[in-house]
């Protein structure tokens, strides 16, 4: 269970998240809506913890994630998927996947990397590629696979449809379904429902950096 | 995928060296010696500069190295080549990890000023130090290897085979560091470090483990100088030779640990060559030939092995 309670975060003094509070229940799927500039990136950020929070509590499974850094919240089993991908460009992508392992010392490498190749079967095609060799889109599946191998437990996945050509928007619905039919836990971010509308079962609106839930 | 080549390439050149050291002339021997030295610095340079850190201080931990070899034979008499060695490198590390909580927070311009600074600092404490030889600094005891002074004509020989072995150890170490999960991040550092926090690495833990790993190897190299020039002073902390060794690192590139080893060799022989061709503009050449390499090989003279195996 995520529990976010009267969160506020401001970015150079310009305050960006208003006491914002949510719950997001273990397994299931929260679709985070809302405009250009609305916060949901900084929500994101702020549970990861790349971005300081002013007041407010963040707690995951009874843990205080305030009190964590960074990568101690990944290795909680946390996965974070940023809007613009960031794939090593002169790594390869079976590297790329790799990068989490090795930042976590992951002792089960081998068998994660196996089950992101079972639930997205085409980056397997392109593994031995370097980062910079494959599509944007590509790249995105890539970036949610990596954010697969750290991510057990909770997967925060921010804008995975912008950008995409629609056929590949399509096959990423349905890793997220997979994904949700497996149990995980995902907030997903989008302008508005188009892609994610039929996956989620909660809808977390947010507009200049308050939020509003809808079950 | 490619079977891994460069042990048996490190072996074959530390055989090279001691087949053929005994035969090699002084002028030979001692250039190649010191280029060991300094190529084990600039291999700690290395390890920084391929998650994107440049130290313009790393002579900081060369001169701790040289003068903690030339004080444990002041003051304890030691004389061991390889104690003298491990000392300077234990001591360097140490002061490296007390150095690197506070290093390990800057990037940049600011990690490499802070580190710059630091060597002047010593350099100014050992210049005050009357006790230390002020700016004349001292000489250092000859050394023994496991006890043993060798004769005049074989001490060179010694020295030599003394510091390719710990450099064949050392790169090989370091060759393996590169491959541990913690060596492998060096990239993703270099390319975005948040992205390495938020999947579970601390890249400051991770920069600060590779900054001891670095002062350690250039305290070693350090060590090793001292015994091979018998001779030390606070010149060896000087920014110059953090310049220097800053130089030799982008010069040779950071695509392999044989790498930083060659960088050195050729270093030392264009400086030799230069500065007897033409004694007031040898730092002329030298800035020549880094010039040509930084516009024909960006990637430093190691990427034109790698072009051979390209093509």
């Amino acid at each position: 269970m995520l529990r976010v309670e009267g969160v506020d975060v401001s970015i150079q003094a310009v305050q960006i998240l208003r006491s914002v509070t949510l719950e997001l229940p273990t397994g299931s799927v929260a679709g985070l809506i809302g405009r250009n500039g609305a916060g949901k990136t900084t929500l994101m950020k702020s549970i990861m913890g790349l971005l300081k929070v002013s007041r407010g509590a963040i707690g995951f499974d009874g843990a205080d994630l305030l009190a964590r850094p960074v990568h101690a919240r990944a290795r909680m089993g946390i996965g974070y998927m940023p809007e613009d991908r960031r794939l090593i460009p002169d790594l390869t992508v079976q590297e790329n996947l790799l990068v989490p392992a090795w930042a976590a010392k992951l002792p089960d490498a081998a068998a994660r990397l196996e089950k992101v190749y079972q639930l997205i079967p085409e980056i397997r095609h392109f593994a031995p590629r370097k980062g910079l060799q494959i599509s944007g889109g590509q790249q995105k599946l890539v970036a949610i696979g990596r954010a697969l191998m750290c991510g057990d437990r909770l997967l925060l996945l921010d804008e995975p449809f912008e950008g995409v050509a629609p056929a590949l928007a399509h096959r990423l619905v349905e890793v997220v379904g997979n994904l949700k039919k497996e149990g995980m836990s995902m907030i997903l971010s989008e302008s508005d429902l188009q892609h994610s509308e039929r996956m989620v079962d909660r809808i977390i609106v947010i507009d200049r950096g308050a939020v509003s839930m809808k079950n | 995928m490619r079977p891994d080549r460069t042990p048996w390439v490190l072996g074959a050149i530390l055989a090279v060296l001691l087949v053929v050291g005994p035969f090699a002339p002084l002028w030979v021997v001692f250039p190649v010696t010191i280029a060991i030295a300094k190529g084990l610095v600039a291999l700690g340079l290395m390890i920084l500069l391929r998650c994107g850190l440049v130290s313009f201080g790393q002579a900081l931990y060369y001169c701790i190295g040289a003068y903690t070899a030339g004080m444990l034979g002041r003051v304890f008499e030691l004389d061991g080549v390889f104690t003298l060695m491990l000392a300077g490198m234990a001591v360097a590390a140490a002061t490296a990890y007390v150095l690197g909580f506070l290093l390990a927070r800057y990037r940049g311009i600011f990690f490499g000023l802070l580190s710059l600074a630091f060597s002047m600092i010593f350099y100014g404490l050992l210049v005050k130090s009357e006790t230390l030889g002020s700016t004349d600094g001292f000489n250092v005891l000859p050394s023994t290897l496991f006890g043993i002074r060798p004769a005049d004509e074989w001490v060179r020989y010694a020295v030599l085979a003394a510091a390719s072995s710990v450099a064949f150890v050392a790169a090989l170490l370091v060759h393996r560091y590169l491959r541990t999960p913690l060596g492998s991040l060096a990239p993703a550092i270099k390319d975005n470090e948040i992205r390495v926090e938020y999947m579970g690495a601390s890249a400051r833990y991770a920069i600060h483990v590779k900054y001891v790993i670095a002062a350690a190897l250039a305290g070693l190299g350090g060590g090793l100088a001292a015994t091979t020039v018998g001779h030390i002073d606070p010149e060896m902390a000087y920014w110059t030779v953090s310049g220097e060794f800053v130089f030799i690192t982008i010069l040779a590139g950071t695509g392999n640990v044989i790498a930083p080893f060659l960088g050195a060799l050729i270093f030392e022989g264009i400086r030799n060559v230069a500065f007897a061709v033409s004694p007031n503009t040898w730092q002329m050449v030298l800035g020549g030939a880094l010039l040509a390499v930084i516009v024909f090989l960006p990637n430093g003279l190691w990427s034109l092995f790698r072009r051979g195996r390209a093509a």
